[in-house]
């Protein structure tokens, strides 16, 4: 899994297909959470809304930067085509830490936060994760191998994110953001959001699985 | 010879209102055997071998014994990739469960077996189609297959190149694999060949074309099975590689 893993990252680094949504995720952090004075974690929900929108755009780029064929290839030499979903999903994961970084790192530098705890740290690492598990849900599920029309795929991709960032009974995205954006203290929301995050693992376990299923009826 | 992969019933229809493209298809390949399956384009050919590689459902009927590792030749090879091909190979190679450096060295001999024009520094998006046929065939075999499944292989390659797939195809039935190809007919020397016409699988007259057994010294002594069609041209890159013949005998 860890060959597969380097393999889609290498191939992902190659064709540059990283660098706009890595640059959207700069800007936005750079435009919302530039000098906020605001408690951190605030700041975190932009954060962590943005690093969601990237992660959907990069996990899709990951796996549409291989060649059908290209992929097909994979499979085979993988032992099957559904351990190189379970190595997109892993290495979509992988692929999110660098907004994920971005996004934790930059309000704390750029911003004028009152105090800066390990804490809040950590809960804003902890929702970072959660809504990496919903990107990476999103971005296999608009792959190529799943949607085969470009346009479709990207209409499917901005529906589902729109959907999960502002419906609020679909977790875990929207309910994570808005409890993040609550002005309440880190150990306060320490717990449903670690809840959230495990949800958003279950929920990239089935899509993985469903994207597999999916893409294997051809 | 047990069987080492054998379909049984396996039909394909692709979406509900098409027209089947396999009917009912029954196959056995044992060890050491090397099987081709013939038809007009369009004959549902691919599809069988994408079956028998693991990388389409059938819609009925079974493939069983699928062994490891196996090794697939697509028919087209167009690679978006700006990796390298030796940077692809290696990595192929490592999720074929070699380490880096075995890996390495693997992709590197190949690579000069099959002579890659161009080198191996390459980017793949601007191999030409033989080149990337030669990384298509580099791939299947980083790690020997139990099952190398070949979709119309010699089309584009070079003289020398073909020599070459001729060996690894009798490399990798010599030592105990099986091995299933498509091709239009004189181009491989199978051990049995089948017709695909109307989605239906017949015995096909086995070629005529006789087997020559070539014996390479060197450091390790080889012993290839080659169709009289590849003989010289095995011959000619054996010797360019430095092996000493030892030993050519009509079968």
């Amino acid at each position: 899994m860890t060959a597969l893993v380097r393999y889609r990252l290498a191939v992902l680094l190659h064709s540059q297909r990283w660098l706009p949504p890595l640059f959207l995720n700069l800007v936005a952090l750079a435009v919302l959470t530039s000098s906020d004075s605001g408690p951190l974690l605030s700041s975190y929900a932009v954060a962590a809304g943005a690093e969601f929108v990237c992660g959907v755009w990069l996990t899709a780029a990951l796996v549409n930067a291989e060649s059908p064929v290209g992929r097909a290839v994979t499979g085979v030499n993988a032992g099957g085509p559904e351990r190189v979903w379970a190595g997109d999903a892993l290495a979509g994961l992988a692929a999110c830490a660098a907004p994920a970084v971005l996004g934790l790192g930059y309000p704390v530098v750029a911003g004028n936060h009152p105090s800066v705890t390990a804490a809040q740290l950590g809960v804003g690492a902890l929702a970072m994760a959660g809504c990496a598990c919903a990107a990476v849900s999103v971005g296999l599920l608009t792959s190529r191998p799943v949607i085969g029309r470009p346009g479709a795929a990207v209409l499917a991709a901005v529906a589902a994110v729109v959907l999960l960032l502002l419906v609020t009974w679909i977790p875990p995205v929207h309910e994570t953001l808005t409890l993040l954006a609550a002005g309440r203290t880190a150990a306060g929301v320490g717990l449903p959001i670690a809840g959230l995050a495990a949800g958003g693992a279950v929920l990239l376990a089935l899509c993985t699985l469903a994207a597999s299923r999916r893409a294997g009826r051809g | 010879m047990a069987p080492v992969v054998r379909a049984r019933g396996v039909a394909k229809q692709y979406g509900r209102r098409a027209r089947p493209v396999l009917y009912g298809i029954d196959l056995e390949v044992a060890a050491g055997e090397v099987v081709a399956v013939r038809g007009a384009n369009g004959s549902g050919k691919s599809t069988l071998l994408r079956i028998l590689a693991g990388l389409t459902r059938p819609t009925a009927g079974t493939v069983d014994g699928r062994p490891r590792p196996v090794g697939w030749v697509p028919e087209r090879f167009p690679p978006s990739e700006r990796l390298s091909a030796a940077a692809y190979l290696v990595h192929q190679g490592r999720i074929r469960g070699l380490r880096a450096d075995a890996a390495r060295e693997r992709a590197a001999r190949l690579l000069e077996r099959l002579a890659l024009a161009g080198g191996a520094g390459t980017p793949m998006a601007r191999l030409s189609k033989g080149n990337a046929q030669k990384v298509a065939l580099a791939q299947a075999v980083l790690t020997p297959p139990a099952l190398l499944v070949l979709d119309e292989p010699w089309s584009g390659l070079d003289a020398p190149a073909r020599g070459v797939l001729a060996e690894l195809i009798a490399e990798t039935a010599g030592s105990g694999g099986a091995v299933v190809l498509t091709d239009h007919g004189g181009s491989a020397s199978p051990t049995a060949a089948y017709l695909l016409e109307g989605g239906r699988l017949a015995p096909a007259g086995a070629e005529a074309a006789p087997l020559y057994e070539i014996v390479l010294g060197g450091a390790e002594e080889t012993v290839l099975k080659v169709p009289a069609t590849h003989r010289d041209a095995v011959l000619s890159d054996a010797l360019a590689r430095g092996r000493t013949v030892l030993g050519v005998r009509a079968l």
